[in-house]
């Protein structure tokens, strides 16, 4: 089904281009502009999603599909249910995205940042849907396979669960990387109590390849 | 079903098998072996409901799969085939061998080579056929691509019947983008026996497609649909069986003859689809006459009003796509390609003759470069078979041939590779006497041409014409000739023409001049594809205007929005001249040019790029580094700093001196990984600090690195990784690379890695980003 595209956060653009703060110069204010503008051009942005009951021995039920790792299971400590869900810009974001890196470098790299802040809009719109359909339980963070202990090859089970390509056309390579290459995928608890939202480096996605923290400074997100 | 002009599928496997107890996620295929009374027991469920295509429940089996399920493609295949054989004996069904696609995306945008695809198909085919299918169903396809593989290797690799059917949005177009116009016109051509729609949503949204699709094809239509829109919160579908049955009797009115269900769908639907279709009314047949043209995956061009072909892709003439060509340097095309398109191109032409290269093999890469970054239908221009070939295997979507002559040898050769990979084909009006000086000799080479084509069964509407234009300076009543040819040709023969235009005005000065007026009136004439320069505005220009006047061009629209764009270059060189250092910082190209340019007059060459375009580089680097200049502002300037260089290297060779390189690079992603956008930045940035540099692309094996930098001989390596799961690949190359003894120095980067890290799987530099690339560069080349 379509997912919905409603902002492009411009900090977030600039954090992913490495922000220091600080006046942005008029020459790529204009660029940014540019990029957006083809990049909501481009977006065709799909998502896919189930609801399952969770097993104890964290298997979704009626599924082959069972969570591995410590840190899924901590999240889901309070959930019976979850959300598999898959999220893409499309194939045309992807075209877009290495015509432009053929033509124009700088274009390619403002337009990646818009792409990646682009899909975790998608991303968070989809959560927002989901939490108002699930109201008055309550939904975790979303969790992705290859965050912390949860295995990336974890990848494949959840395209043959949730039928992703088929569904959204997301593929998934011999190396577990989904092309297009701005899409993501989570699982998502479903909880009768509020969920605690996880702040800070230790929590984020990016810990690992960070570029302020390997310069040992923090973003604002 | 009663009905005899109609044939019922089935309907879905998955949803069945699930019930029967299957978990959601696991290989289906898995039971043809551990479970085969229950395939065979929801086949013969099927053939009870009416159901007399049976499609074997082999959807998803393919040499990974397999190997993920710890079984052969065979024993899944043969098991699966036996299944559906059983519940058919005795009635009067017949068993389709389903071949769903891969699951990976094939190159460009993905990893998988079209060989390869190819490959994976002829596995699975062959042993359908062995094992007793009666015909082979392509489904639930959405790349075009490898839509095409798999036709190919059910045609190449057995003589069974092809269906295919693909899986479209509301949109109408596929995941991939590909519409409707584009399948039927591809389809027809590689000779499918029926094409169709099946899984993309309810049958309600598909009649519109069904409607579209007969308008383009009078193959048989397959309508397939899901079960209406699913829904998440269930698992189920929103449509009844009785609901599902009436949309699609609507398709009845779309001259759909083979109906079936998808995702969702049980006995209960196709029973009831059986039941509606028996009252249901007619076949409507197409209306009028049946559209064709050529089309890339995702964009049709119709044969309706005037479409420019680019001509630029050819190396005829320009020494430096020679050398690029020569280098195996696909980006040179590439830039053309996308400097073709935005100036109003809707084909592009491909040519890559360079004595003494493998014409073919750089044919084949050259569409496959264009069409990495275009959306343009292609036409391959060559005379020689080979290359004609190779080049209609890699295309996407359906090209033309340029061309074929009126020589028998050339129609022998030529023609019946047009009708395998159903191209079109650009007819000259030569042969083995030349070109002739009547219009009416070569009117008669073009029915010569247009009679062997239809013979091998070409249809009139994929024959185009070149009535050949001669150099008005050399030969002037010949001008005359080609017109009046042309004239013929589109009014008697009703054949469409093309015609390379820009040969006229040779030798003469203002050539524009008489290029576009000997346009204008070929145009007035009949023709309908002219191949030209379309960087040439005025040419451009005339064309718009034709538009405007032959009523194509409704309300002026076009003409009116081409007219009030101002050109880029114009406001460029409105400003000022600025000093280089502030035209690099700035990136503006231009400026920098013309700065170099006025450098040059008073300083030599090599001092041009010492004292000022490396400073102003180096001044830019600082700037970076002090986190006063953005990445995009980074690369913006190296970009114009190329414009710089550039201007140098024309001038070296001005002065008969070899081109300036500081040295060669060779730069990968490694194996398993597809992130490449890193490692694309350091490589503008290093050519533009004026290093050369071989880029191997992404997902590059550790043997091709070692042979890459053996054979370059290059002295540095840069490789590139994203993920954690792929930095081991890095370890490994590195590795391979020290093991051949060849002596560079190699440096790594990607968002994982850190400095420790680069240290600890051997490599000599850690680049924390493009800036820091160059630095090393400059350490180990100087």
């Amino acid at each position: 089904m379509d997912g919905r595209l409603t902002e492009i956060s411009r900090r977030e653009v600039l954090r992913y281009l490495q922000w220091r703060g600080g006046e942005v110069p008029e020459e790529l204010a204009r660029q940014l502009d540019g990029c957006q503008a083809a990049l909501l051009a481009a977006a065709r942005p799909r998502v896919v999603w189930q609801r399952y009951d969770l097993c104890p021995d964290m298997t979704l039920l009626g599924t082959a599909f069972r969570l591995q790792g410590q840190a899924v299971a901590r999240l889901l400590a309070d959930c019976r249910e979850v959300i598999l869900f898959c999220a893409t810009l499309g194939l045309e974001t992807e075209t877009r995205l290495r015509r432009a890196q053929a033509g124009n470098m700088a274009e390619a790299v403002v337009l990646d940042a818009m792409g990646s802040a682009a899909i975790e809009n998608v991303c968070d719109n989809l959560c927002g849907d989901l939490a108002k359909q699930f109201a008055p339980r309550y939904l975790t963070d979303r969790f992705s396979p290859g965050y912390g202990d949860m295995p990336i090859a974890q990848q494949r089970a959840l395209f043959d669960t949730l039928d992703v390509t088929r569904k959204i056309g997301v593929t998934l390579t011999e190396s577990y990387l989904m092309v297009p290459q701005k899409s993501v995928t989570a699982v998502v608890g479903i909880a009768d109590r509020p969920q605690p939202r996880r702040r800070g480096c230790g929590s984020c996605v990016n810990f690992e390849n960070c570029a302020y923290r390997k310069e040992g400074k923090y973003c604002e997100a | 079903m009663k009905r005899k002009d109609l044939t019922l599928l089935d309907g879905g496997m998955g949803t069945m098998l699930q019930r029967a107890g299957l978990p959601i996620g696991q290989s289906p295929e898995r039971w043809n072996m551990a479970f085969p009374e229950r395939v065979t027991a929801v086949h013969r469920q099927y053939v009870a409901a009416g159901s007399r295509v049976l499609y074997t429940n082999t959807f998803g089996v393919n040499r990974f799969r397999a190997a993920r399920c710890g079984a052969t493609v065979e024993a899944m295949i043969d098991a699966g085939v036996a299944c559906a054989r059983e519940a058919a004996r005795g009635v009067d069904a017949e068993v389709a061998l389903d071949v769903g696609p891969i699951g990976q995306l094939l190159a460009p945008l993905g990893t998988l080579s079209f060989q390869e695809a190819y490959d994976v198909f002829a596995q699975v085919m062959r042993r359908g056929q062995a094992a007793g299918a009666d015909r082979i169903v392509i489904e639930t396809m959405s790349d075009l691509y490898e839509v095409k593989a798999a036709v190919l290797a059910a045609r190449e690799c057995t003589d069974l019947p092809v269906w295919v059917t693909m899986t479209f949005g509301e949109n109408g177009r596929t995941f991939t983008g590909t519409t409707v116009p584009a399948m039927a016109l591809t389809l027809e051509g590689l000779g499918v026996e029926a094409m169709g729609f099946n899984c993309s949503v309810g049958p309600r949204e598909l009649v519109a497609l069904a409607r579209e699709l007969r308008r383009w094809t009078d193959k048989t239509i397959i309508f397939k649909p899901n079960a209406g829109l699913p829904n998440p919160a269930t698992g189920g579908y929103d449509m009844t069986a009785e609901a599902f049955a009436a949309a699609c009797a609507q398709a009845l009115e779309c001259g759909v003859t083979i109906f079936g269900g998808c995702c969702g769908t049980t006995p209960d639907y196709i029973a009831a689809l059986g039941r509606v279709l028996d009252e249901g009314g007619e076949v409507t047949r197409r209306q009028g006459v049946k559209r064709s043209g050529i089309c890339s995956a995702t964009k049709a061009v119709a044969m309706d009003g005037v479409h420019v072909i680019g001509e630029r892709i050819n190396p005829t003439g320009k020494k430096a796509l020679q050398q690029a060509l020569r280098q195996g340097d696909m980006d040179a095309v590439a830039t053309l390609a996308i400097a073709q398109q935005d100036a109003g191109a809707e084909i592009l032409d491909v040519n890559v003759g360079v004595p003494g290269l493998d014409e073919a093999e750089m044919m084949a890469q050259a569409v496959r470069a264009v069409q990495a970054v275009s959306d343009l239908p292609v036409q391959i221009d060559s005379s020689d078979p080979a290359t004609i070939a190779a080049g209609l295997r890699a295309v996407n979507g359906k090209a033309v041939v340029n061309s074929v002559s009126g020589s028998r040898a050339s129609l022998e050769a030529v023609l019946p590779l047009c009708k395998k990979y159903g191209a079109a084909v650009v007819g000259l009006c030569m042969d083995e006497k030349g070109i002739p000086r009547t219009w009416q000799e070569r009117v008669a080479i073009a029915k010569r041409i247009m009679e062997a084509a239809t013979a091998v069964g070409i249809p009139k509407s994929d024959i185009w014409i070149d009535c050949l234009t001669l150099t008005v300076s050399a030969q002037q009543e010949q001008a005359a000739e080609t017109l009046r040819a042309v004239r013929y040709v589109t009014e008697e023969l009703g054949l469409a023409t093309v015609l390379g235009v820009s040969n006229i005005s040779f030798g003469l000065p203002q050539r524009q001049q008489i290029t576009v007026s000997f346009l204008t009136q070929a145009l007035q004439c009949g023709l309908r594809m002219p191949i030209v320069n379309p960087n040439q505005e005025a040419i451009m220009d005339a064309v718009a205007a034709y538009r405007v006047l032959s009523g194509e061009d409704r309300d002026s629209t076009d003409y009116i929005a081409r007219m009030g764009r101002v050109s880029p270059a114009a406001v460029v060189s409105a400003e000022s001249a600025m000093p280089l250092e502030e035209a690099v910082l700035r990136g503006l190209g231009p400026q920098v040019a013309e700065a170099t340019r006025e450098a040059l007059a008073s300083a030599d060459p090599l001092q041009v790029v010492n004292d000022k375009l490396i400073p102003a580089l180096d001044r830019v680097g600082q700037l970076y580094e002090q986190e006063k200049l953005y990445l995009p502002q980074l690369i913006n300037a190296a970009n114009a700093a190329c414009a710089g260089f550039d201007v140098v290297r024309q001038a070296i060779l001005a002065q008969g001196g070899s081109s300036v390189s500081r040295g060669k690079i060779v730069l990968a992603t490694v194996q398993g990984d597809i992130h490449d956008i890193g490692k694309n930045i350091v490589k503008v940035v290093l050519e533009n600090y004026g290093y050369t540099v071989i880029d191997l692309g992404r997902d590059v094996a550790p043997e091709t690195v070692v042979e890459a930098v053996i054979r370059e001989g290059a002295r540095l390596l840069g490789l590139s990784a994203l993920m954690t799961t792929t930095v081991s690949k890095m370890a490994e190359t590195i590795a391979a690379v020290r093991r051949s003894g060849h002596n560079c120095k190699i440096m790594v980067g990607g968002a994982v890695l850190t400095a420790d890290y680069a240290a600890e799987i051997g490599a000599d530099y850690y680049a924390r980003d493009a800036k820091q690339s160059a630095d090393i560069a400059g350490k180990v080349l100087g």
